[in-house]
């Protein structure tokens, strides 16, 4: 027997699906110039088969014809890959029902992607699985709570369709796997050391929320979550139950040297644990300042290294610590922390450079771009301090946010790793001149006057320097390929060394025809790669700069994605005795799935933090572009047919499959 | 869509979105003629464009009917009623027929239409000219003497209307000397009619060749708020009538081709009486409704009818069968706020989870106070319905006036 209230129930979806069918195919119908005014009733449609308890599953399944019809068009919908996950939270809690509908009807189609329901053209089953992951995360309280006042009296019935949607996305994506999955997913991002952490913040925020509530059933879901919610908000004895900023002050001014000793070392763990640092901790390291460098040690959890580094520049620390270190900027306290421990305040310029940052003022465009969007106590001085200790401190944690500046992030990190002070230069004249002059074959350029860069929008998802420094890099890498408008060959081969800096090797290889797209002398390229890079044929000589190379990028089903610039850092055996390449990904993330069985790591096969490492054989069936010393060279290497025919074999099943355009500027990145 | 190179152009007088989406669809070359704001929109979209500022006709206009003629365009077709002289002026050169532009000019004046019905045997009401407040008056006091009506006894309201405003606008209902003090003195001059107790409904014909090749009947649940077609099958009982009033109309007018849009009203005792008649598409989206019922798209059906290159075939081909072909009734409602303050669009749910809502056009309110309705004024948007009968499409139609859309 069928309950009739189910059946009038299934009709109701029916009925309200098939009047959505009738507006999609008026607007699939259109022509485009009156698409626009298809969309409020298609919206509405959508809006009453979303409201429906199963609206959701049919809108996914339309999924692939909505974004046919055109219904992202002309929007930031349009293109997936750069939607960013915490905007979704405005939008879904909007009084405005379009924006929720096409917002939710985004998501569903992202879940198709995820799902492999619809191959999407810029998006890769795993990018959307990504997104939608955060998406929940950041949105938990949809999925567990009951609706508040607050959300019925400003959407009313509309609030039903962003709770469908999450209770759809959960459901097919799993329940406990998405807690369980955003907390390993957090684990996995955290220990590559991002210096950008606001967004594992905010999901981590969102965790604490929940947890916090009575009304959120969790089942055997978020064990893991702990480590992550106290490093935040209650890493040690005193800040357990996340007593306030102010009455932490006066708990601190009523200890003593051993119970403040103790506070500090649980804060130094917490820190080194994660990478995560809690506004707490930047109160206590300043309340520490008047009270010995011990315990500054302590607090900042140093090795001998890193203590010898304090004890020697101790007035510097302290000036440091003054006027970077606050609870909105507390990262600095990491940043500053692995700084000293790189040691690299022995090289010569880098303390008198760090004075000079210290007492720098801003000019007003760079003031502007530095002023936190929420945060206005905290001030651009403070905030640019901070991103110059984190980038000294992690080079390697660098990201390009989702802006096409993969160079420029890239040079960065280069410059932090290999040649800091060169990196403190060029954030004083970005900061202080509002202008880098750079020269290419002796010409200088300057980013004031060299027009658009690779990215036409001003960057905004980025640390500090990044944010200050990226526009004027990319204005002149963009224009040093345009210098190169007109030479045969790949551009890349004269901008790379003379951007990144001397040590990038002016020998140059590359294994695609610029002209028609096609391989072109595989077999020799990567007999040059192994003679360059590989430790049994290059006289075991282990790489000595950090060298600027070329990847051919693939998603899961190892389709070509675009041309991507990295550094290759190191070439070296990992724990289990395989040959390995380490390099630096200038993506967010470089833990990705590049299909036809490599994945690269990011933790487990001998990385630092930030590297991503592949074995050697994989990692050249992705490469197209490196660079060499001409001097150092010698012959093409003697590596075995079959090895070489693996390699090729990887190629020809990614990237390498169907004719390539190649040429232009790494601009995918 | 491919272009029939066959046939020549036509012209659309007057911007209209919907209207330009037919015709791109359609295998008619067009070229739209609208004010120069229009202009980059065209420019943007491709869309074929002549800028042209209608205001009045002036002796400038004989420049646009040429230069529509350079262009290869067979006929002018007026989608607003202040483009309707215009196409009159236009095809009366266009097609070497001064009597056109006399045509188009009585379409204009409901007064001098009025006469001219009149004049064709036409059945009308009572009406007169109003020039001033006191012409209302005693308009007032005598259709209500006529009626043996005593002092003391509630009149029998009359109608004003502006004299060549499309549709409901500037349409008043007066009953007492009150009303017609509040009506303001731009208002003049205009026409007042008796009143009717009967059965309001409006006609939509495409004409080709004299002849009448679609005709709809629009059934008004409550003028001013809501219409659905085609008629119920108590009022289509009445379509042999209705197409011979029609077809004399059509004779008294004069008209070869195109489409009009008449109102009328049928008493109790079965007689028509002529209201007005629009030489445009109908206002209220009754074009919309009748593509949800018959499938066919009425500004296609525009440019068919208008089209002197149109073919006997073609029409044939074109127009489904009145009332048989018809997928059950389709209507719309024109929400007007009930309330003086509102801050938001709420759709009543019983509205929207009724099985025959389709979709609404509704947008959130701009102003919180609500101006106080004088005249039928403009409704905040149209909420539109379909289902298999007519008689609950009615009553949902007039449940609607009780609920509020805007809280």
């Amino acid at each position: 027997m069928t309950d009739p209230d189910d059946v009038a129930v299934t009709q109701k979806l029916a009925l309200r699906v098939e009047r959505f069918d009738e507006a999609l195919a008026a607007m699939a119908r259109a022509p485009a110039f009156a698409r626009p005014g298809k969309m409020p009733p298609l919206l509405d449609a959508a809006r009453l088969v979303l409201q429906e308890e199963s609206g959701c599953a049919a809108m996914a399944s339309r999924a692939q014809a909505i974004e046919e019809a055109g219904v992202f068009a002309g929007s930031d919908w349009a293109t997936p890959q750069i939607l960013v996950p915490s905007l979704s939270r405005g939008a879904l809690r909007s009084a405005d029902a379009g924006l929720v509908v096409i917002e939710s009807l985004s998501q569903l189609r992202l879940l198709a992607i995820a799902q492999s329901w619809f191959l999407h053209p810029l998006m890769s089953s795993e990018q959307a699985h990504h997104y939608l992951t955060q998406v929940l995360a950041l949105n938990l309280e949809l999925l567990f709570a009951a609706p508040g006042e607050a959300e019925r009296a400003v959407q009313g019935r509309l609030a039903r369709v962003p709770r469908n949607l999450f209770a759809y996305l959960a459901e097919t994506i799993g329940y406990e796997h998405v807690i369980d999955q955003l907390i390993d997913e957090i684990w996995r991002v955290l220990k590559q050391r991002p210096i950008q952490v606001d967004s594992v913040k905010d999901m981590i925020t969102q965790i604490a929320v929940c947890r916090a509530r009575r009304d959120i059933h969790w089942g055997g879901a978020g064990q893991g979550a702990d480590r992550l919610v106290s490093s935040l908000y209650g890493p040690t004895q005193a800040t357990r139950e996340d007593p306030g900023l102010e009455e932490y002050q006066r708990r601190l001014d009523r200890m003593d040297a051993p119970a403040l000793q103790y506070e500090a070392s649980g804060f130094a763990r917490a820190m080194h644990d994660t990478g995560l640092v809690s506004p707490y901790h930047a109160v206590i390291l300043r309340h520490l300042l008047g009270q010995g460098d011990h315990l500054l040690v302590e607090c900042l959890g140093l090795s001998s290294t890193g203590r010898d580094c304090l004890l020697c520049y101790s007035d510097l620390v302290h000036a440091l610590i003054e006027s970077a270190v606050f609870p909105g900027t507390a990262q600095a306290v990491y940043g500053l922390a692995l700084m000293l421990e790189r040691g690299i305040l022995y090289q010569p310029p880098i303390a008198p450079a760090l004075w000079r940052q210290l007492g720098l003022s801003l000019c007003v465009s760079a003031a502007e771009r530095l002023q936190h969007r929420t945060d206005t106590a905290i001030t651009p001085e403070a905030r640019l301090l901070e991103g110059v200790l984190c980038m000294m401190g992690l080079p390697l944690g660098i990201g390009q946010g989702n802006n096409p500046t993969c160079q420029s992030a890239r040079a960065l990190s280069m410059w932090a790793f290999n040649d800091p002070d060169y990196l403190l230069q060029m954030v004083a004249w970005a900061a202080r001149d509002d202008e880098i002059v750079m020269h290419f074959e002796g010409q200088a350029i300057s980013s004031r006057e060299s027009a658009g860069g690779v990215a036409t929008e001003m960057p905004v998802d980025l640390d500090p320097v990044s944010l200050l420094v990226v526009p004027h890099l990319d204005r002149i890498y963009a224009e040093m390929g345009r210098r190169c408008v007109g030479r045969d060959g790949d551009p890349h081969r004269w901008v790379n060394p003379e951007f990144h800096g001397w040590w990038s090797g002016r020998g140059f290889h590359i294994n695609v025809d610029v002209a028609t797209g096609l391989l072109h002398e595989l077999e020799d390229f990567l007999r040059h790669f192994y003679a360059a890079y590989h430790p049994m044929y290059n006289g075991n000589q282990p790489l000595i700069h950090p060298q600027p190379a070329g990847i051919a990028v693939t998603d899961s089903a190892a389709r070509f994605i675009g041309w991507h610039a990295i550094t290759i850092l190191r070439v070296s055996l990992d724990p289990s005795g395989m040959m390995r390449v380490y390099f630096y990904n200038p993506n967010n993330d470089s833990g990705q799935d590049w299909g036809d069985g490599l994945v690269v790591s990011t933790s487990g096969c001998g990385e630092q933090f930030g590297e991503a490492s592949l074995p050697f054989e994989q990692f050249a069936s992705r490469l197209y572009i490196f660079h060499y010393d001409l001097l150092e060279y010698g012959e093409p290497a003697q590596v075995s047919q079959e090895e070489l025919d693996r390699v090729m074999g990887y190629v020809h099943r990614s990237w390498g499959r169907e004719r390539l355009a190649a040429g232009g500027l790494q601009a995918e990145g | 869509m491919t272009k029939n190179p066959d046939k020549g152009y036509v012209a659309l007088l007057g911007w209209s979105l919907n209207a330009v989406e037919a015709a791109a669809s359609f295998d008619r070359r067009y070229v739209v003629v609208a004010p120069d704001w229009a202009e980059d929109y065209c420019r943007e979209h491709d869309i074929p464009y002549v800028p042209w500022n209608f205001e009045r006709l002036n002796d400038r206009s004989m420049e646009i009917a040429q230069t529509l003629a350079d262009m290869g365009v067979d006929v002018a077709i007026p989608l607003f009623e202040e483009t309707v002289e215009w196409a009159g002026a236009i095809n009366s050169v266009l097609l070497d027929n001064p009597r056109l532009l006399g045509q188009a000019m009585l379409m204009r004046d409901k007064s001098l239409m009025k006469r001219r019905a009149q004049l064709g045997g036409i059945r009308v009401g009572i009406f007169e000219e109003a020039h001033d407040r006191d012409d209302v008056m005693r308009f007032l006091k005598r259709v209500n003497q006529t009626l043996l009506k005593l002092d003391g006894d509630p009149n029998d309201p009359i109608h004003f209307k502006a004299f060549d405003k499309a549709g409901c606008l500037g349409h008043r209902v007066i009953r007492t000397p009150d009303d017609v003090d509040a009506i303001p003195d731009e208002e003049f001059p205009s026409l007042m009619e008796s009143h009717l107790d009967g059965w309001e409904f409006a006609v939509e014909a495409w004409i080709h060749q004299g002849k009448i090749r679609f005709l709809n009947i629009s059934e008004y649940v409550s003028l001013g708020y809501s219409v659905f077609v085609p008629a119920s099958p108590e009022l289509e009982r009445y379509r042999p009538q209705i197409t011979e009033q029609i077809e004399k109309l059509v004779k008294t007018f004069d008209i070869e081709f195109g489409f009009i849009h008449p109102e009328y009203f049928v008493t109790s005792d079965s007689e028509m009486y002529f209201g007005e008649v629009a030489y445009r598409p109908p206002g209220f989206k009754v074009f919309e409704l009748l593509e949800r019922v018959y499938g066919f798209n009425a500004y296609q059906a525009l440019i068919l009818s208008f089209d002197p290159k149109t073919t006997e075939e073609e029409i044939q081909a074109f127009f489904p069968k009145e009332v048989e072909d018809a997928q059950g009734y389709a209507g719309c409602f024109g929400v007007y706020p009930r309330r003086r303050v509102v801050s938001r669009l709420e759709i009543p749910e019983e509205t929207e989870d009724h099985p025959y809502f389709e979709s609404h056009e509704l947008t959130a309110p701009l102003q919180e106070t609500v101006t106080k309705r004088t005249a039928f004024g403009t409704h905040w948007g149209l909420v539109y319905f379909r289902g298999d009968e007519a008689d609950t499409l009615k009553a949902l139609l007039a449940h609607q006036e009780t609920l509020d859309f805007y809280m």
